[in-house]
């Protein structure tokens, strides 16, 4: 997913060397998947958040360690906390489960699921991933959108990689239940014993 | 800004499952793989092919959809991040932050351990050179502290043994009178022990006390009195002659009523120091003082070792 870490991890390296054009690169590699993450976690404010991120990515820089993937990690953990002090701040819980069905007008079960998934917008993508319980939200996003393995998202979440899989799990299969086919798989067969 | 790889959604119209035979990490077809251990490896493009196992939609008869994690994650994915462009201003905004943290020397900042991203074996190793560094010179600062105990350990007694021979007052002179009994099992246990001028005075105040009582006349130092004196029965003359050379010295009043002030003075200098200097001037310290110096410290040793047994 991110065969383009080994460039992150050259560009942050340089970066800490004082190469203004590296942490440019760095910026650009790392920074739509940190919005992405943000938007999950405070909607609208997300580039106000990201952009409290970077100033404190860009002053502690020299601090880190790590390679591409770890940058995205360390990265993540400061985007989260400024995250969290938003939140804290305004006084604002992230986005209530409920679904907005309007935003989630997918097609139906019937109709050619490559089509409608394939046509899901960013909007409805984060809808449904804002729709799961907190915990499951995160570790999606943090998994799928910023691409930490288990042991990453969980100690960006400060939680055990097992904790973050389960939940990055659930969340994913309620989405998948969401997305189109919801109702049917209570019918169908389960094949093989699913767990839960 | 990137986008992830195809979407992998396929339909088996057999109705079979359709289990992700083109992926690295997918199971066998037909099998599941259920728990979520699979999705634990996030390295660079297998991510998303690890965990090929995913919700099975629709009825065994009809058409099933295969949904599975891998296609999810990518369609999440690249849905969200569809929607993230870049802002140019944001980035500038970010470049001059990082300029000015440059500029400012905050590059130089140390690495704290949530800084630390390094793939795990790395850290750890890092981390044991940091440890055993520390080790070192943890035992380092704490052999230093015991060795500096030891060295000091005889500073206390010293400066102690210095306080107490530095007032060889009356009062000492007169203390035997009190604290004989124990004075003269101190002295009884360390013969051979030089006399002095003093300490023959001490002993010969003691002398009018004992004598004739006991048979503490029998200890060591009597011997060394009796000798002195150069018979038994002339240890009183001798000790007249040496008692007189005494109060004749300037400044050596033999003075009860001052030798009693003197006493309960040094007393409550003893009791509160006793910790310090029990070990020191109650055992060997205290014969050791008299060892090296004056009838007045050997007695105020005897004196201390008396009071401390009273505390116990």
């Amino acid at each position: 997913m991110h065969a383009y870490d080994e460039e992150l991890g050259a560009a942050v390296a340089r970066a800490q060397e004082g190469d203004e054009a590296a942490f440019a690169i760095a910026y650009r590699l790392v920074q739509p998947q940190l919005l992405g993450y943000l938007r999950g976690l405070v909607g609208d404010d997300a580039e106000d958040v990201a952009s409290d991120a970077w100033l404190e990515i860009a002053r502690d820089l020299g601090r880190f360690k790590g390679d591409g993937a770890g940058f995205r990690g360390w990265s993540a953990t400061i985007a989260r906390h400024r995250a969290l002090d938003h939140l804290r701040r305004q006084k604002v819980r992230p986005r209530s489960s409920v679904l907005e069905q309007d935003v989630l007008d997918l097609p139906g079960p019937n109709s050619t699921h490559d089509q409608a998934l394939e046509s899901i917008s960013t909007e409805q993508a984060l809808e449904l991933v804002r729709g799961l319980p907190r915990d499951q939200a995160e570790a999606v996003l943090l998994r799928v959108v910023v691409g930490l393995d288990a042991p990453a998202a969980g100690r960006v979440l400060g939680k055990r990689p097992g904790a973050v899989r389960t939940a990055a799990y659930r969340g994913l299969k309620r989405l998948a239940k969401q997305l189109g086919v919801a109702g049917v798989t209570e019918d169908g067969p389960r094949t093989l014993g699913e767990s839960k | 800004m990137q986008y992830v790889g195809p979407i992998n959604i396929r339909s088996d119209r057999n109705g079979k499952t359709d289990m992700g035979e083109q992926q690295s990490g997918g199971g066998s077809p037909g099998r599941r793989r259920v728990h979520p251990e699979g999705m634990a490896h996030g390295n660079g493009a297998g991510h998303l092919a690890d965990h090929a196992s995913g919700p099975v939609f629709g009825h065994a008869s009809g058409p099933a959809v295969v949904l599975d994690d891998a296609a999810l994650e990518a369609l999440l994915s690249a849905a969200v991040l569809r929607g993230q462009p870049l802002d140019n201003e944001a980035e500038q905004r970010a470049v001059a932050a990082f300029r000015a943290a440059r500029d400012a020397g905050a590059h130089r900042a140390r690495t704290r351990r949530r800084d630390d991203w390094r793939p795990r074996e790395q850290r750890r190793l890092g981390r044991s050179v940091k440890t055993a560094l520390s080790l070192f010179a943890a035992s380092l600062t704490l052999g230093g502290v015991a060795f500096a105990a030891i060295g000091s350990s005889d500073a206390p007694d010293a400066s102690s043994d210095d306080q107490v021979r530095s007032t060889p007052t009356a009062g000492a002179s007169d203390w035997p009178a009190a604290t004989s009994p124990a004075e003269s099992g101190t002295a009884s246990g360390k013969p051979g022990h030089p006399t002095t001028a003093q300490d023959t005075e001490a002993k010969c105040r003691a002398y009018e006390q004992v004598d004739g009582r006991g048979n503490a006349l029998g200890s060591t130092a009597w011997q060394r009195l009796v000798t002195e004196a150069g018979g038994a029965d002339k240890v009183a003359a001798y000790c007249a002659e040496q008692l007189a050379a005494a109060t004749d010295a300037p400044g050596r009043k033999a003075d009860p009523s001052g030798a009693a002030d003197n006493g309960q003075d040094r007393r409550g200098t003893n009791g509160s120091g006793a910790s310090e200097s029990g070990t020191g001037r109650s055992g060997t310290g205290g014969a050791g003082t008299g060892g090296t110096g004056t009838s007045g410290s050997a007695k105020s040793g005897s004196g201390d070792s008396a009071e401390n047994e009273k505390k116990k």
